[in-house]
């Protein structure tokens, strides 16, 4: 049962902050931009209003690969009230090269082919008119 | 903690219950009478409040002394703790630091929650952003994501988690302050086949949300003589951690903070993890006992579950675990669901455990668990050893 976005139409509606809106931005043009300090030369995700490395606000916004791995993943066979009825799906945690993790779904992808380790590449669903990046088997 | 000058002399916990329909404020209100008359002191004595947060008052910016108004209480100290489940036994070691520093002689420490009835918490931060759009089934998602990996490097026997279940459903049908639906006897079998939520984890994995509320009173031995106390427990070693690995963006999220906050607990009382007598951890999903079994040096890491096999659990076995039925098996109070064990180790500790009395009872480890950051395992840790006076 492979399928495009399982959560289509009733994904939730991200809500961004004032200091996230580069990344969402970003989204909207296709790009998956992660927050980088030179200092450190690191990348951070999840956003935030600080350098997580150093404690310091030189942070840059640069754009990744899109090519990761799947660290960990879950078959939601329960769901909280506005996707109970999308259930079964996968909810994976996506370790990409650039050295940040993102929590996210995985599309054209069944519930069987999933491991750990398997090799993925970015994809974009819709969450209300906000881009949201997934990913899918690469 | 380790010079024994702090004494836990009373306690009480009420009945905990699903969807009871009582206020928060009703339920603080009867585990402070109780935990008093426990004492057998008078409400004067106290000035000091260390409360932990709950979902129930959530909006409240003055929940901490609002609440205490209603309890007529009039402080020399008042601290909120949002520790989530870890807030109980750091609230111990809060109230230990403010009377040592001189802030204040007696501290009520107490945590109620009516979750199952009201919920006013609204979490927000990434979870808005990053979370909810992804659809993950909150606790049990993370808990899902985090048992997968576990297996991945070590191999998860389910059998261990089925006995861990099983262990604590025993103990909850002997505790009449458990939570009447779980009270009916369980097997392994239907442990195993109980309905998945987020594969790999189980409804039998999880805790139930429901209502309820625990408190102790916290003084100094020397005074707690004066007042004539019967009996005492000292609070002998303390840890925490917040943010473990936190800079780390791609760390193993099967290292929890219980690996540093354990570490400095048994430092300052000067135990190792074979001295502990009977082992209360906070539990709201059964993998996470294996992981603190393992990060607080019990056993060597990814050999839990083996642990969990070789060794009696019971009340009357080699490490006593949970004698109370642990949250998983008496119901979860809520943010208050972390005084459970900790009033349950404090209660074999003064030897009013009945029919689940342990035998060795010098000695008690509690240990908290509270939120859950993004893709990790969770941001809380505490570790609180207890130890009864002689």
């Amino acid at each position: 049962m492979s399928t495009p976005d399982p959560l289509a139409g009733q994904r939730p509606v991200p809500v961004p902050h004032n200091f996230t809106l580069p990344f969402w931005d970003g989204a909207q043009e296709g790009k998956l931009l992660l927050q980088y300090d030179p200092d450190a030369g690191k990348y951070q995700f999840y956003p935030r209003p600080i350098s997580v490395f150093s404690g310091r606000r030189n942070l840059e916004w640069r754009e990744a690969s899109g090519k990761g791995t799947v660290y960990t993943y879950t078959v939601s066979h329960k769901a909280p009230p506005p996707l109970r009825h999308v259930t079964p799906f996968v909810v994976v945690t996506v370790e990409l090269f650039e050295g940040v993790r993102i929590m996210t779904n995985l599309i054209n992808c069944s519930l069987e082919e999933v491991r750990i380790g398997m090799p993925v590449r970015l994809a974009w669903v819709k969450a209300g008119d906000i881009n949201f990046p997934v990913f899918e088997p690469d | 903690m380790s010079d024994r000058s702090i004494a836990i002399i009373g306690y009480y916990e009420t009945k905990i219950e699903l969807k009871s329909g009582r206020h928060v404020y009703d339920l603080a209100g009867e585990a402070m009478a109780g935990a008093i008359a426990h004492a057998g002191i008078d409400k004067s004595e106290i000035n000091g409040f260390a409360v932990s947060s709950c979902f129930s008052d959530a909006g409240n910016p003055f929940y901490g002394p609002v609440l205490a108004s209603y309890l007529g209480l009039e402080l020399d100290w008042c601290q909120i703790t949002d520790l989530g489940g870890a807030s109980a036994s750091g609230n111990v070691a809060r109230a230990a630091a403010a009377i040592r520093t001189g802030m204040c002689d007696t501290v009520l420490v107490l945590a109620a929650d009516a979750q199952s009835s009201e919920n006013k918490g609204v979490i927000g931060a990434f979870r808005s952003e990053f979370q909810y759009p992804v659809g993950i089934m909150g606790p049990p998602g993370y808990f899902g994501l985090l048992s997968r990996r576990y297996d991945h490097q070590y191999g998860l026997d389910l059998k261990a988690l089925g006995k861990l279940a099983v262990t604590q459903r025993n103990h909850a049908l002997m505790n009449d302050k458990a939570c009447e639906k779980l009270r009916r006897p369980l097997t392994v079998e239907e442990y195993l086949a109980s309905p998945m939520i987020s594969d790999p984890i189980r409804m039998l994995d999880c805790v139930m949300v429901c209502d309820g509320a625990s408190a102790l009173v916290v003084t100094t031995a020397a005074r707690a003589r004066e007042l004539g106390a019967r009996k005492m427990v000292h609070p002998i070693g303390y840890g925490e951690r917040i943010n473990h690995l936190e800079t780390e963006q791609c760390p193993d999220i099967t290292e929890v903070g219980h690996s540093i906050a354990g570490a400095r607990a048994f430092k300052t009382a000067g135990l190792t993890p074979a001295q502990i007598q009977s082992f209360h951890p906070y539990d709201d999903f059964l993998i996470a006992i294996v992981l603190q079994l393992e990060q607080l040096g019990f056993c060597d890491i990814g050999c839990g579950c083996r642990f969990v096999m070789e060794h009696d659990l019971s009340y009357r076995g080699d490490l006593p675990l949970n004698t109370g039925g642990g949250q998983i098996s008496a119901g979860q109070a809520g943010l208050a669901g972390g005084a459970h064990n900790l009033v349950e180790a404090v209660r074999q500790l003064f030897r009013e455990a009945g029919e689940r009395q342990v035998e060795q009872r010098h000695n008690a480890m509690v240990t908290g668990i509270g939120w859950i950051p993004y893709g990790r395992n969770w941001a809380a840790s505490t570790a609180l050893i207890l130890e009864a006076a002689q």
